[in-house]
Order: structure tokens, then sequence, then C-alpha cells
């Protein structure tokens, strides 16, 4: 009993430990916090970037590991799925330069058809500038449950520019979701659902394991595309190396000039 | 002696759990912050769940709000090995607390998101494992109940 009483004994001793691991646990969280943010980080190539060769000059993974999550399944995709040369893009609609890079994936897709598979990962990019990336990704899933993903991208990108920075970005998007003729109430019911973030989710996990930090993010078979050859002559000069290696008679082949398959795979 | 050391034990066993915890839980609050990728090596999905609609509260991340839980449990259980046997009794309810919240969270990852997050699992592990220690703590004492009466019940 005595022993208790002397255990009992008002002691500031558990009270300096519990102060002690409170100022270890918020100052180890604060050093790995600024650790993280010192160290190379998630780069946007947008708009106002003044330099795209420091973005060529970033570090990144030269092919995707074959490991790698495989990302929202069926990915939104066009062209051939059984194509032997696979064009891979992650990018993020508040991204100025996948707005850019855009047109030229599109004109890629126009030529190549279905010579070629695309798929287009989201990758909304966690930085404060894009705020909206995340939902904008979301919204463009939902789009794709209609079958409409392709239209709604298309609108979002070519029109970036208009909502950005619009405090009724939403009200801009619920035009555009009428414009392409979209159920707007179960569009609004699926981007507020899990399967449309889920889509997002599934992406995002795949760019973050393959290393992806900026965007546009271009992946030909798995090999990254440097950010200095996403022009139209680059990536076809690339695209074409390919289709040489794995069939030279389809790389001399007339480039198709049907409409990639964009609106008849877009993602369930 | 043995059932004596076992009591003993389990508080300073409580505050160890609840400390790797809290480490766990202030790397996953880290991470949300810095929407750094975490290392995902045993299973898959980490991002999936780290990234899904239920890593946060109000904006605030879940991992904040446990690491907040951890602390608490830590002190409760600290607070007992230092003979303030008063504190068990609420480490208990927060152990139950957590250990509820935890399932709940399993749940989620396995049903809801479809993939699960190596360091959650973690976090809900180390959570049950506080819970069963304070359910341990109920059956070792009634197998002495002299030390029940001496020592878990003195609050003088």
């Amino acid at each position: 009993m005595k022993n208790v009483k002397a255990i009992e004994t008002k002691s500031n001793t558990p009270m300096l430990i519990i102060v002690g691991v409170l100022l270890v646990a918020v100052l180890g969280g604060w050093w790995m916090y600024s650790s993280s943010k010192s160290a190379p980080k998630t780069n946007t190539a947008n708009a106002n970037s003044t330099s795209n060769s420091a973005a060529a000059n970033k570090p990144k993974t030269a092919s995707i590991p074959p490991g790698a999550p495989p990302g929202a399944n069926p990915p939104n995709q066009a062209g051939s799925q059984t194509a032997s040369v696979t064009l891979e893009e992650f990018a993020d609609f508040q991204c100025g330069s996948c707005a850019l890079t855009h047109p030229i994936i599109n004109e890629i897709k126009s030529t190549y058809g279905s010579r070629i598979h695309f798929i287009f990962r989201n990758y909304p990019l966690a930085i404060p500038a894009h705020d909206k990336s995340y939902e904008a990704a979301v919204a463009a899933e939902a789009a794709g449950l209609q079958g409409k993903f392709w239209d709604l991208q298309n609108l979002l990108f070519n029109n970036q520019q208009a909502w950005t920075a619009a405090p009724t970005y939403k009200t801009i998007w619920k035009d555009y979701a009428a414009k392409i003729g979209l159920d707007i109430g179960k569009w609004e019911n699926d981007m507020a659902g899990i399967q449309a973030k889920s889509r997002v989710d599934a992406d995002m996990a795949r760019g973050k394991a393959i290393g992806v930090s900026s965007t546009p993010s271009l992946y030909i078979n798995g090999n990254a595309v440097p950010f200095a050859e996403a022009t139209v002559s680059g990536l076809k000069k690339l695209i074409d190396a390919e289709l040489a290696s794995s069939n030279p008679a389809a790389a001399n082949a007339a480039p198709a000039n049907a409409a990639p398959a964009n609106a008849a795979n877009t993602a369930k | 002696m043995s059932t004596k050391t076992t009591i003993a034990k389990l508080p300073v066993a409580a505050a160890i759990v609840a400390l790797a915890g809290l480490a766990d839980s202030v790397y996953l609050t880290v991470h949300h912050y810095t929407a750094e990728p975490v290392p995902c090596s045993i299973i898959e999905g980490c991002e999936q769940v780290l990234n899904s609609q239920w890593a946060e509260f109000q904006g605030i991340p879940l991992a904040a709000f446990g690491a907040a839980a951890y602390f608490v449990a830590f002190s409760l259980a600290l607070l007992t090995v230092f003979g303030d046997r008063r504190t068990w009794r609420l480490y208990g309810v927060q152990a139950t607390i957590m250990a509820g919240f935890s399932g709940w969270l399993i749940y989620v990852q396995a049903a809801l998101i479809g993939a699960f997050c190596q360091f959650c699992l973690l976090s809900a592990i180390s959570s049950i494992i506080l819970f069963v220690i304070f359910i341990a703590s109920i059956f070792t004492r009634s197998a002495a109940p002299e030390f029940e009466s001496e020592q878990l019940l003195e609050t003088d």
C-alpha cells in the first residue's frame, strides 16, 4: 500500500514525458513536412511556367515499371487496344501545358487512328493553384459514366481559361454538360458518388507509382517522352519509330484519317 | 507475482503501442499535406485509400484525428503507469472508441474503396491492440481481486 502511495506521489515526470512526446510528434511532423517541401517536388508545367527546358530537365522515371497499379479500368482510351504502340498521357485539367498539348494529342489520335492505343489518365496535381483540378477530373469521369468523357474533356481543356479562375465554374461546367447532352441530374449525382472518384484515384495511384511529377507526362510503350518531344512532329517521330520496330509495314502505311475511336471506347 | 507483473506491464505496453500508432498517424498526416506518395510495398492501393473521400473529415485529414487519439491514449496509459489508476478507465473508453472506429475504417477500405493502405492497417491494428490490452487488464484484474482493490481501484 505504501508503495502504491509512493508511486502516486505527485510527480512531474509523467507530464514531462507527455509534453516531451507531444513536442517530438509536432517537431517530427514539421521536420518531415519541411524535408518533403525542400525536396524536388510536384511541378506543374503550366502556362505560367517560363521555361520548357526546365521542365524537360526534371528527373522523371524513364519507363513505367511492370508492377505499377493499372489505373482506372477500363481506362479512357481511343484507337485500338491491340495496337503495337500505346501512348499514355497523364494530365491535369487546370494545367496550362496540358491544355496546350490537348490539340497536339488530338492530332496524333486523328493521324494514327487505330494504329495506336491512346490512354488518358487523370493526374490532378495537389497544389493550391489547381484547386479545381481534382473536381474537374471527377466531372469528366462522371460524364464518362454516360459515355461522354471525351466530350467534356475537350470542353474543359479547350475552355480552360474560362473556368479555371471563375468562382462560378460549376455553373460553367453545368453549361458544358448541357451542351453535350448529359443527364444533368445523373451527372451531378455521379460527381458526388464514389465511382467517378475511384477512377480518378486509380489513375492517380498509377501516376504516383510511376513517379509522375509534372503534367502533361506522356509515355510511349511505357517509356517517358521528354517534354521537348511533346509536339506533333516529336510524337510522330517517336511513334513511327515504335511502329517501325514492331511492324515495318505498318509504319509505312498511309496515316488513318478516320477519327479515333474516342466515343466508342469511352469509359463505362 | 505473475498476475501483478502482468497488470503492471499492461499500461506500459499500451503506452508503447500508442506511441507506434502516434508515429504512424503523424506520418500519414504529413503525407496528406505534402501529397507525396507513400511507400506501398506490402499491398497495393495506398494512394487510392489516402486520396479517397474518406481520407478527411471537414477538410482535416483523418490521420490527424488518429494522431490526436493516439496521443490521448498514450497520455492516459502513461498516467496509469505512474500510479493514477483512474485514468485507466478513461483509457478503456478511448481504446474502445478507437478500436470501433478502426473497424469501420477497415470496412471502408474493404467494401467501399476496394483497396488497402498498409499504414492505415497498421494504425487499425495498433488501435485493436490497445483495446485488447484493456480487455486483458479487466480479465487479469478479476483473477487478482486483492490487487484490484489495492492498486487498480486506488484513487486517493
